[in-house]
């Protein structure tokens, strides 16, 4: 998705409005359909591309690669085969469940409310739900060595189009990339709707970090804009990881892909103090927080009163973060007191990309 | 392997591959099978009501006078009665049909198979994303309610008795769903999914909230993929669930199944000694070898296959047990591999025991059993074929530990010989059944 020259602005939000919240109009290609997404709701256009999308005929090779077969991988002697069944789904999802701004103490009003995509944990066999409907999805979890099996479900069957899974960081097989690509889509690439595909990733050394999945099949953009997306934690064996863990997505919200009435400057789907997370720490924990990228725009990531190395080495506290990228604050605690974080844009900052940091 | 061992082996293999296959071919001619799906979408409508009464205006005197006359998507409204014909719902001008009688009182809208041609209560051949909800039907010479060579079913608040193979069946289908409701007295088994087409990206059949008693098998499941049986109620069957791989049917074995949340119990139902049906040679045994019973879970082979968070208690001869798939010509699908028994709850906190709590001969590789709560007697003793999951690597096999559990099962007139009896609880409503002394119709 790109911004759309033909379309600079949405003629229904005011300029003032406009400047505030950053909504512009984006260009989706879909299935080789050129979607524009300027005005409010104009989601139902991409998601009527997307389930024109037919799926893949097998495979013809383009290229001497593309018919390479792979076998699964297995985990390395030690390793475990570690199981999560995740589905696609929708859900109505408030931005603002409080509906107000807990930084500066003021009602945030109009609607908040949206249909996100998401994806949802589930029990073995999808018995059952076993999280929340949520943004983020789940945080995936596995250890240097294991495999993960994620059996993943496309339980989008009112939007009628595939989906997938397509993880950064753990390594895979084209088969497993979960990235539609036309004709030359490899299995997990296009995931009708109440079709089932388990990938399967392996967590090699290289592995270690915290890195995000997102849909990645047709409607990928769209997609990924209201929700689908979620984390991989790869730790060393044996690693028992920090005290006080939190990944954070920075992301917008459009009205485009919300149809609300104006943007929301997202932490985890959420917007303003009191709504996105609340951070607890005590001094002398280990804390890591892990920045994620997951909209078009850069976005620098900042707490009071704390300070840390970066992969440089050199102390920083406001550290900058692009689309799909991990950055990983962590330091020992040591200042206790209520503390604001937040991105360092402002214009992010004050559509409510900030949260509470609370250390007792 | 010795001579006098290898024959109990083979016996048992035969034994259990009756369990679920023998029974239909002997009974009735199935329709052929074919590639499920007509590959043709959901119909536009606008969609009918079409409604079925005995003595009404603008009624249609018959329910297949209705499906006669219902095209793709259309609904047929049954009144309450006694409806005495077989019902057949067949191609793709029928898919996306709606059979409804009375959700909330299936008893009061019954098929009755007693002194019918049809064989079967409901068929639905071909027909894609049919639904039959709120139905009894009985006595039926095969199957209560089967659907066959289709993409996607619903069969819900339905009740099945009596047939003389299954209560609910689906046979070489893709995806579905069975729920709230209802099957006993069946001389097979009272619910049954079987020859779930192989796919790289399956459609999974839902099954939730049934209850199984009084049958041969609570649930029978030859060459059944990705399957998912969940908060449902398997009690006083000869055995409870059992996923199983048999060459009688194509694409062995059962695979990619889970069977969670599950209360399976007091399966010991010795049908040998009476029942209220026919046991049939072709349903119960294999020439003078007999299934087992006293049996709560049983995998006969597969792959992939999880049983997990079940309540699994009072089934006298095994709880939860594993054996390979002896009989299957195609070597490369007997094993065991994958198989994930963890996270059930044996014994009713030690209030309603199971004569053995798991078996599993050591076959296969990757399968793995535990943690595993109120486990208290394991076969073989030593549990040395029983290692926690997750578990990658080769199992240890057990031939001795096989060779037992096989002349549990053939050298037993009886039957019970080597149930270990416990009290059980007592629970309202249901009483436990070791021998039938009459009463049902």
């Amino acid at each position: 998705m790109s911004p759309d020259p033909l379309e600079p602005l949405d003629p229904t939000i005011g300029r003032r409005r406009f400047l505030q919240v950053g909504a512009g109009a984006l260009l989706c290609t879909i299935g080789g359909e050129r979607v524009s997404l300027g005005r409010k709701g104009d989601a139902v256009k991409a998601d009527a591309a997307a389930a024109r999308v037919k799926r893949p005929k097998a495979l013809k090779p383009a290229d001497p690669v593309d018919a390479l077969t792979f076998g699964t991988p297995q985990p390395q002697p030690g390793g475990r085969a570690v199981e999560y069944w995740v589905q696609a789904t929708t859900t109505r999802w408030p931005i603002v469940p409080t509906h107000r701004d807990g930084w500066h103490g003021v009602p945030v009003r109009g609607r908040t409310t949206f249909t996100a995509t998401v994806y949802q944990l589930m029990e073995p066999g999808f018995a059952a739900p076993a999280g929340p409907a949520a943004i983020p999805g789940p945080t995936l979890h596995a250890e240097v060595g294991d495999t993960l099996v994620v059996h993943f479900r496309n339980a989008l069957r009112d939007l009628g189009q595939a989906a997938t899974m397509h993880p950064h960081g753990v390594k895979y097989t084209p088969d497993y990339d979960g990235v539609y690509l036309g004709d030359l889509t490899r299995a997990g690439g296009f995931i009708a709707p109440g079709e089932e595909f388990t990938y399967t990733w392996e967590c090699v050394p290289e592995s270690v970090g915290v890195w995000p999945y997102h849909d990645h099949g047709p409607n990928h953009t769209l997609n990924t804009f209201r929700g689908m997306f979620g984390s991989v934690v790869v730790r060393p064996k044996g690693d028992r990881g920090p005290d006080v863990e939190q990944v954070l997505f920075l992301h917008q919200l459009q009205p485009p892909v919300t149809g609300l009435d104006r943007s929301f400057q997202c932490i985890n789907g959420r917007a303003y103090a009191g709504n996105t997370p609340t951070i607890r720490a005590k001094p002398g924990q280990d804390v890591a927080l892990h920045v994620i990228g997951m909209d078009n725009n850069f976005h620098d990531f900042h707490i009071h009163g704390h300070r840390w190395r970066d992969p440089s080495g050199t102390f920083t506290d406001t550290p900058g973060v692009g689309p799909g990228e991990t950055i990983t604050v962590r330091f020992v605690e040591d200042n206790p007191g209520r503390w604001l974080y937040h991105c360092h844009v402002f214009s992010h900052l004050d559509g409510g990309m900030a949260g509470w940091y609370l250390v007792e | 392997m010795s001579s006098h061992r290898r024959s109990p082996v083979v016996a048992l293999g035969f034994a259990v591959a009756a369990l679920a296959a023998a029974g239909p071919a002997q009974a009735v001619n199935y329709p052929p099978p074919s590639k499920p799906g007509t590959g043709k979408g959901k119909p536009k409508g606008p969609h009918r009501t079409l409604r079925v009464c005995k003595h009404g205006h603008r009624c249609f005197p018959r329910i297949q006078d209705a499906i006669n006359e219902a095209r793709a998507g259309d609904r047929i409204k049954v009144a309450h009665g006694l409806w005495r014909e077989g019902v057949s719902i067949s191609g793709s001008g029928k898919r996306y049909i709606k059979l409804v009688g009375d959700p909330k009182h299936p008893d009061k809208v019954v098929l009755e198979g007693k002194g019918q041609k049809k064989a079967n209560g409901v068929l639905i051949n071909g027909a894609d994303h049919v639904t039959v909800n709120g139905f009894t039907a009985r006595h039926y010479r095969a199957n209560g309610f089967f659907v066959t060579n289709t993409t996607g079913y619903r069969f819900t608040n339905l009740k099945a008795f009596l047939a003389g193979v299954y209560g609910v069946y689906a046979f070489n289908t893709r995806g579905g769903s069975i729920t709230n409701s209802e099957a006993a007295w069946n001389s097979d088994s009272g619910f049954y999914i079987g020859q779930t087409p192989p796919q790289v990206k399956p459609i999974r059949s839902m099954v939730r909230n049934i209850t199984s008693y009084g049958n041969v098998l609570g649930w029978s499941g030859t060459n059944m993929r990705y399957v998912t049986i969940t908060k449902s109620k398997f009690y006083n069957n000869g055995a409870g669930i059992v996923p199983n791989a048999l060459d009688s049917e194509k694409y062995p074995p059962a695979e990619d199944n889970v069977i969670t949340g599950n209360e399976v119990f007091w399966n010991n139902f010795n049908y040998y000694d009476g029942a209220p049906f026919k046991a049939k040679p072709g349903g119960t045994r294999v020439g003078d070898v007999p299934f087992p019973i006293g049996v709560g879970i049983l995998l006969f082979g597969g792959r992939g296959n999880t049983v997990t968070d079940n309540d699994v208690y009072g089934n006298w001869l095994v709880g939860i047990g594993a054996l390979q798939a002896l009989t299957l010509k195609d070597a490369t699908a007997r094993d065991l591999e994958g198989n994930q028994v963890t996270g059930n709850r044996l014994g009713l906190d030690g209030t309603d025991l199971n004569g053995r709590d798991l078996f599993y001969d050591g076959n296969g590789k990757d399968n793995c059993f535990g943690p595993n709560t109120g486990v208290q007697v394991v076969f073989p003793e030593s549990g040395a074929t029983m290692v926690p999951c997750p578990f990658t690597g080769a199992n240890a096999f057990d031939q001795q530990a096989l060779a037992t559990a096989v002349d549990w099962t053939v050298g037993d007139a009886t039957h019970e010989a080597h149930y270990i009896r416990h009290d059980h609880v007592s629970k309202p409503g249901i009483t436990p059944l070791e021998h039938y002394t009459g009463g049902v119709k």
